[in-house]
């Protein structure tokens, strides 16, 4: 049997039984375009997710949040826990070894930042001169804070560069007064860029003040939400999180059989969170894509049962003609995979293009995860051959006498 | 060439009823004859078209071919003998439809291991005078081209023996004749034609008639001076003008 021209010949046939083909490739296109989309943008997510994370959290950071996080939905419920205290931070740093640095959390509601007759809402976060390192995040222009400005509640600020370049546009911004709500502040810095962090906050938009400023000047409140800590030796960070779980837990006079009124997020937790996310879309959104690829493949079985029904005296003939059962067989299995193999790459195509959309209007960067081309085509193969079985049987058993008469 | 010894075929189920499509038939047909099978419907002539084309197995009796009982082969092995030996043209012409005449001429050598299949399409085209329409799809030609491409598929692969099965029977008394025509050339060149036939008129074409009536070989005879469809064209031809 010349295989060659079978595979030719079911192009050939497809392409002129074209509503046929056309139902029998929607229900594949469907499936794989959904899980294209799924699966790169849970890929893109996913890779962009551990970027960032790595960024902002690398192994040897412990974060410290004020009130219980909920690690279900995989991010922090905003308490209105008071009882983390910046005195908590230092006392930390007395009794646990193996810490070098800390950089305190606290941040404003949104608050109007002003230049001139210019105006921007955003959230005011505080800083240390620490939090340089701390955070990973220096300045491109002007100077960072230092301890002096911590001490003397200096009314200086930091500003993103989409802040710099909405209030000042191409003017130099270092040096300038600008008010946050009815406070005066000299803007210091701007800060290097950073684009969109993990919970969709864009880090350009920051302003950031003294710690101290902000909580005495711009909140009047003595406690902070939270605090990052630099732990020397990676290693030893899980360990030392237990120590400074138990001198919190000392601190806030907690008993044994009382949880925790903050939480302690270390790498290992960070990267529960991270797959607990991932596994929404790389797991629970596929799942979805594959009834759409069910569907197709039984909408496959149907229209090719229909299409043999059809080629009765076709069949009858080639059999005639010297093909075996197991050559009709072929032709029928491969006409079924090749259908679905084309609405395959279709949905792939569909899908991508719709993925590289949605990101490029959102600004992220685009990559093909090498498993979206390989499931986008492997897969369909798969469905065709299974979904082509029962045709293809039938097609293989017909008598040629009957088909023919 | 070909042997049938004894050959019946019974359709129905022990104890139902039964119908005897054909009853203890024998025959002889040798290399390069030229034989009409004529009977009228359900004398079981197309049971025998059936049997002599390895469609289907008789229920007792013997089947040589080339002095090999293929009766007793299996279902592959028979499509393969179907393939290499045997060129069958139908009266429904049963061609695939939208479909070009070298593809469909093509389609027995798919199912062989021979290369050069578009090429042995095209000169098999050219026999039966058509090799300027072998991008024709089959619905763009008329009946009796139609069943000339038919033709052309059964001589692809070059086979023994060539089974018509009412080749005539859809076409006009000149289509009917232009394809009788081809036959009798192909049989000149050394072909066994075996047609099956209702219409004796045709069967008059061959060098030998066998009737069948109930199953039974009732005559089998040599006809001395067969006709000529090419002469018979030519009168036609005349005729008209």
């Amino acid at each position: 049997m010349n295989k060659y021209k079978i595979i030719t010949s079911s192009f050939r046939i497809l392409r002129r039984n074209k509503l046929n083909t056309f139902f029998m490739i929607l229900g594949i296109v469907i499936g794989i375009a959904a899980l294209s989309i799924t699966f790169s943008m849970g890929k893109g997510a996913e890779k962009q997710l551990t970027e960032k994370v790595k960024n902002l959290f690398s192994p040897n950071n412990i974060l410290i949040t004020s009130g219980r996080v909920e690690l279900e939905s995989g991010r922090s419920s905003e308490s209105s826990v008071t009882n983390l205290k910046i005195e908590d931070i230092e006392a930390i740093m007395n009794e646990v070894h193996g810490i070098t640095m800390y950089a305190p959390i606290q941040v404003t509601p949104d608050r109007d930042v002003i230049f001139g007759n210019k105006n921007i809402s955003t959230a005011i976060n505080g800083g240390t001169a620490e939090g340089e390192l701390v955070w990973r995040r220096s300045v491109i222009a002007g100077e960072y804070f230092t301890k002096a400005d911590e001490k003397s509640l200096a009314r200086v600020a930091l500003i993103g560069t989409k802040i710099a370049k909405k209030l000042f546009e191409n003017s130099n911004p270092i040096g300038e007064q600008i008010r946050i709500g009815a406070v005066p502040f000299t803007v210091k810095g701007v800060l290097e860029e950073k684009g969109i962090d993990p919970h969709g906050t864009d880090l350009d938009m920051n302003v950031i003040v003294p710690i101290t400023t902000l909580m005495s000047r711009l909140m009047n409140v003595n406690y902070i939400i939270g605090a990052k800590l630099e732990v020397e030796d990676a290693s030893q960070t899980e360990d030392i999180a237990i120590k400074v779980t138990s001198v919190l837990r000392e601190r806030h006079s907690l008993n044994n059989n009382e949880t925790n009124d903050f939480s302690i997020v270390t790498p290992v937790v960070v990267k529960e969170i991270i797959g607990k996310m991932n596994r929404v879309f790389t797991l629970f959104l596929p799942l979805i894509s594959g009834i759409a690829l069910v569907v197709g493949g039984v909408v496959i079985v149907v229209i090719m049962l229909m299409s043999v029904s059809r080629r009765v005296s076709e069949i009858g003939l080639r059999k005639a003609l010297g093909a075996r059962p197991k050559d009709i067989m072929f032709q029928f299995l491969v006409e079924a995979s090749v259908v679905s193999l084309l609405g395959g790459i279709l949905g792939l195509a569909i899908g991508l293009t719709g993925t590289w959309i949605f990101l490029f209007s959102r600004g992220l960067t685009f990559f093909i995860p090498w498993q979206t081309i390989l499931f986008g085509v492997l897969f369909p193969v798969i469905i065709g051959i299974v979904a082509g079985i029962i045709p293809a049987r039938k097609a293989a058993q017909m008598d040629p006498i009957e088909a023919l008469s | 060439m070909i042997q049938l010894k004894n050959i019946s075929k019974i359709y129905g189920k022990d104890g139902g009823q039964q119908i005897k499509a054909l009853d203890n038939a024998s025959l002889t047909i040798d290399k390069g004859e030229f034989v009409a099978i004529i009977g009228a419907s359900g004398s079981g002539k197309s049971t025998m078209m059936n049997i002599l084309g390895m469609l289907d197995r008789p229920t007792s009796g013997e089947y040589y071919l080339e002095n090999k009982e293929v009766s007793t082969l299996t279902d592959d092995e028979l499509a393969h003998i179907r393939n290499k030996k045997i060129g069958f043209v139908f009266q429904k012409f049963h061609l695939l439809p939208k479909t070009t005449a070298e593809e469909n001429v093509e389609l027995p050598l798919i199912y062989s291991d021979r290369k050069n299949t578009h090429t042995l399409a095209i000169e098999a085209l050219g026999k039966v005078g058509l090799s300027n329409r072998s991008k024709h799809r089959t619905n763009e030609l008329s009946g009796g081209q139609q069943q000339r491409v038919a033709i052309a598929r059964a001589l692809v692969n070059e086979p023994e023996v060539i089974l018509g099965d009412e080749p005539t029977g859809n076409l006009d008394s000149k289509s009917g004749l232009e394809v009788v025509g081809v036959l009798q050339e192909l049989n000149r060149s050394g072909k066994t034609i075996i047609l099956i036939t209702h219409s004796s008129e045709i069967a008059e074409h061959a060098n030998r008639v066998i009737r069948i009536h109930d199953g039974k070989i009732t005559e089998d005879y040599k006809v001395e001076q067969p006709l000529d469809a090419r002469a018979e064209l030519a009168e036609l031809e005349k005729t008209n003008n």
